[in-house]
């Protein structure tokens, strides 16, 4: 019952019941040995790295040093230049100018469990990020008018599972960018009163790496890189009022920056073959991010000369983003665009935190906060693996002098263990669970 | 104020615990698996070509480490499951009976193959003068995949004996070369009886129709009475617990589909000719939209016509029409559906006799021709491009293979209560594009 057909020119011998073996074969003599099932090699499932925005999406709430030990607080505290973030209409109200630098180490891990029946797991390997800030005023200490000028990092991501896990089709690493620089005008109305507001222009980048199902004949499997830079404008309004010694309050607006990249890389990674080739003749890709406004209510309250407390609501327009959508110079698989479906929801953050001053050289703090995930059910994407997060924080601050101060901060992000079957964003259906460590420092020098 | 000291002391440390504790993101749930009551001891595979790893149109050793049965093995020993030998051919002779491999596509976007010959596991030529013998594992063997072997030979004394009738090479590797009952022209089903495993998957009786499928018509269909004893023989041997496979449908594999005839039809139209056949009765016919023109026919190839000047594309006259062996006819479709479908109400009476799993895979077969996305890859029977079939068209790819062992799975955890993990297909190739 064998079966020799000749496929047209090739010598395709084709025999498919039988001993599907031809007469082409050739004779050999050599000795069997049982070879070890090289299958075992799959099983220890993707171990991988990665970190993630701490706040809902992508976005970064680590904007001061002060204000990150209690809770990200401060639109209705005049605590020192971070202000320029926090409500540029309290700027006005600190007694000193100065200057300010902060940083802080992004240690975000999150851990994959793909949907229930598989055991396979990955985890991220994300690279140290670090959101910095620097805050700066001038002004004359009788004048009710200062400037200031801020740059700062309020969103940003770092995602990296590697290119061996599971969802890889879906994304290998995705980075995330955006630097914020806004000088700020902040005006004394009286000493209950002030305003302020600053123009945001915002520079970022996007690298965006996914595997493609085509592997060469050395097995090695292709991908894509989308990579470039981005701008956009945008601003931030305040409105700091403190109607007694005790008690203050604060309303903030910060407007969407839609950052627009222009004539990014597309780099593909892929076989040989012209066939191939022509099926994928991007070279550069525009696409737009919108990194979504922000409305903030706060109180501060001083029941004693040395305890401060402080309440922030915080509402964000993650509604802005309705979908990922890149558009290629030449076709990818004869698609001009690619478009996947995020509709994020306006979500509210509730922050909590309090400082006290021990002595005159040392103030701490501590606080907490619960954020409530933009992403809804079905939209789960592993460049963001978002879920309600909780956050508890504390700090300190050294006076080492009249004029130097030293902030230390410490933030633990848990968020929820989220499963989610990702069938409308076109992500990575399974289980997610994401914790970020975030210690952090800061200098003031005021003069 | 000492107590609250204490207390503070204490909540300090509780949440350094916390903190400490949570360096790693965790999950709230371990993973579970569990064998229910199945006793995964010994498990034995009885099949075909497709148990075997059979892949591009040869056995050889990626295939048969990548076969539906070994990574059944290995999800098994999660939930403790036994060890499973497999009849591999070596490293040196990794490349067993040989095999095609993708060279590249023709300026029309076709793919072009050429045949591995280096490595083979081939030791000489068997005593019928037409079948290479390949070379011997004796001892004993789990995966009894057979490529080749049809239910109704599973009871034959020697289908593995090396004689000038001819016998199946695959299967005489397995055995010793005496010529006794025990020995060299031992049956199948006493192979599968020696085993003495406590769990079984058979996935028998696809050889049975796909002979006659892929000769088109050539080869007989297996009669019924030949196939119900056969069937019953080895019911009779197999252990008390595991999984009996169906019949897919055959005309659903890109041997059958890639060369479309309604394609064909409308080429031949555009070139102001018509498309012929050969039915199996030898009369010669314009095709219809359901014959099916099997991938291994040269239709479209020009061919020098006696009294024509200008050479005719093969099948594009009926002076040239396509030969029997390159299309199913209607007809004869009619027939290999009748037969796969009769032989799968067989094989879920012997399932249901024995109160074992039976796997639907001919259900599972006709849900994935409208073609589905998992792990955000593309899947469909399409030829190279689908991801599922290997290059012969018929036979299943690594990650074919391993869909088809989840898809096993699942029905065996729903049948026996059981929770055996499923495996990661992505971490398995498709077919390789230079």
């Amino acid at each position: 019952m064998v079966i020799c057909i000749t496929l047209s020119k090739y010598l395709f011998y084709f025999s498919i019941f039988d001993y599907q073996i031809c007469k082409n074969l050739k004779h050999l003599y050599l000795t069997s040995k049982r070879m070890k099932s090289k299958f075992l090699a799959l099983l220890g499932s993707a171990v991988l790295s990665a970190g993630v925005a701490n706040a809902g999406g992508f976005q970064a709430n680590l904007q001061g040093q002060k204000q990150i030990g209690m809770g990200h607080v401060g639109t209705g505290l005049a605590l020192d230049q971070s202000s320029i973030f926090f409500n540029p209409g309290a700027l006005a109200h600190l007694r000193q100018n100065g200057i300010q630098l902060g940083v802080s180490a992004l240690n975000a891990k999150i851990a994959y469990r793909e949907p229930a029946g598989g055991i396979s797991e990955a985890f991220t390997d994300n690279p140290l990020s670090t959101p910095f800030q620097v805050y700066a005023s001038f002004g004359k200490e009788e004048s009710p008018l200062r400037f200031g000028i801020g740059v700062y990092t309020p969103y940003g991501s770092s995602v990296n599972w590697g290119d061996q896990w599971q969802g890889r089709f879906g994304l290998n690493e995705l980075t995330l960018q955006a630097i914020y620089i806004q000088p700020t005008v902040s005006y004394r109305i009286s000493d209950k009163l002030g305003f302020g507001a600053g123009l945001i222009y915002s520079i970022g980048s996007v690298n965006l790496q996914r595997s493609i199902p085509l592997q060469d004949a050395n097995y090695a499997e292709s991908g894509i890189e989308l990579d470039g830079g981005a701008s956009g404008f945008g601003y931030n309004l305040g409105v700091y009022f403190q109607p007694t010694e005790k008690l203050s309050l604060g309303l903030t607006y910060r407007s969407k920056v839609e950052m627009e990249v222009k004539e990014g890389d597309v780099t593909f990674m892929l076989p040989t073959s012209p066939v191939v080739a022509g099926q994928f003749q991007a070279t550069q890709f525009d696409a737009k991010l919108p990194l979504p406004a922000n409305i903030t209510l706060g109180i501060g309250f001083k029941p004693t000369e040395d305890l401060t407390i402080g309440v922030d609501v915080q509402r964000v327009q993650w509604s802005a983003y309705k979908s990922l959508r890149f558009d290629y110079n030449a076709g990818i698989r004869g698609e001009m665009f690619t478009e996947s479906p995020r509709n994020y929801e306006d979500v509210f953050i509730y922050r909590v935190g309090a400082q006290y001053k021990v002595s005159d050289i040392l103030t701490v703090r501590a606080g907490a906060y619960y954020d409530n995930s933009p992403v809804q059910a079905g939209y789960l994407t592993p460049e963001t693996p978002d879920a309600d997060s909780r956050g508890v924080s504390a700090g300190l601050t050294l006076a080492l002098s009249e004029k130097i101060d030293l902030d230390a901060s410490f933030l633990y992000i848990n968020k929820k263990e989220r499963t989610d079957d990702a069938s409308k964003s076109g992500g990575v259906a399974g289980t997610y669970k994401s914790v970020a460590y975030i210690p952090g420092v800061g200098i003031n020098y005021k003069f | 104020m000492k107590n609250i000291f204490y207390r503070l002391g204490a909540a300090a440390l509780l949440s350094s615990v916390f903190l400490f504790s949570g360096c790693e993101p965790e999950f709230e749930e371990d993973i579970t698996v569990s064998r229910g009551p199945l006793d995964l001891s010994k498990y034995v595979a009885v099949g075909n070509s497709l148990t075997a790893g059979f892949q591009d149109n040869g056995l050889y050793l990626e295939g048969q480490v990548y076969s539906y049965p070994n990574i059944l093995a290995n999800q098994f020993s999660f939930v403790g499951g036994g060890p499973f030998t497999q009849p591999l051919f070596t490293n040196e002779q990794r490349n067993g009976s040989g095999y095609i491999r993708l060279t590249g596509f023709s300026s029309t976007g076709l793919p072009t193959t050429e045949n591995v010959t280096t490595n083979l596991a081939v030791t000489g030529m068997g005593a019928d003068g037409k079948t290479p013998l390949l070379t011997k594992f004796t001892g004993e063997v789990q995966n009894l995949g057979i490529p080749g072997i049809r239910m109704k030979d599973v009871v034959t004394p020697g289908y593995g004996f090396n004689n000038p009738l001819g016998f199946n090479p695959y299967y005489q590797r397995l055995l010793p070369n005496e010529a006794t009952p025990a020995g060299g022209l031992l049956p199948y089903v006493n192979k599968v009886a020696s085993v003495k495993g406590t769990f079984f998957t058979m996935w028998l009786g696809n050889n049975d129709v796909l002979g006659f499928a892929t000769s088109g018509g050539l080869s007989p269909i297996t009669t019924d009475t030949e196939f119900q004893s056969a069937l019953d023989a080895m019911m009779a041997v197999l252990p008390a617990q595991g999984v009996v496979i169906n019949i897919p449908d055959v005309t659903s594999v890109p041997f059958f589909t890639t060369k479309a005839t309604a394609l064909l039809m409308s080429q031949a139209q555009a070139a102001n000719a018509k498309l012929y056949i050969t039915t199996g009765a030898g009369a010669v016919r314009e095709a219809k939209a359901t014959d099916f023109v099997l991938l291994t026919s040269t239709v479209g190839t020009p061919e020098a016509l006696p009294g024509v000047p200008q050479p005719v594309p093969h099948g594009f006259s009926p002076f040239n029409p396509l030969r029997n062996q390159e299309v199913l006819d209607e007809t004869e479709t009619a027939a290999v559906k009748a037969a796969t479908q009769n032989f799968n109400t067989k094989l879920s009476a012997a399932a249901t006799a024995k109160k074992v799993a039976y796997a639907d895979m001919n259900a599972y077969f006709n849900t994935i021709k409208q073609g589905f996305t998992l792990n955000n890859i593309a899947y469909s029977p399409a030829f190279v491009t689908g991801n599922l079939f290997s290059l012969d068209g018929v036979h299943l790819t690594p990650r074919g293979y391993a869909i088809v062992a989840n898809n096993l799975i699942s029905t065996i955890n729903s049948y026996y209560k059981a929770n055996v993990p499923t495996i990661d297909v992505t971490q398995f190739r498709a077919v390789l594009i230079p």
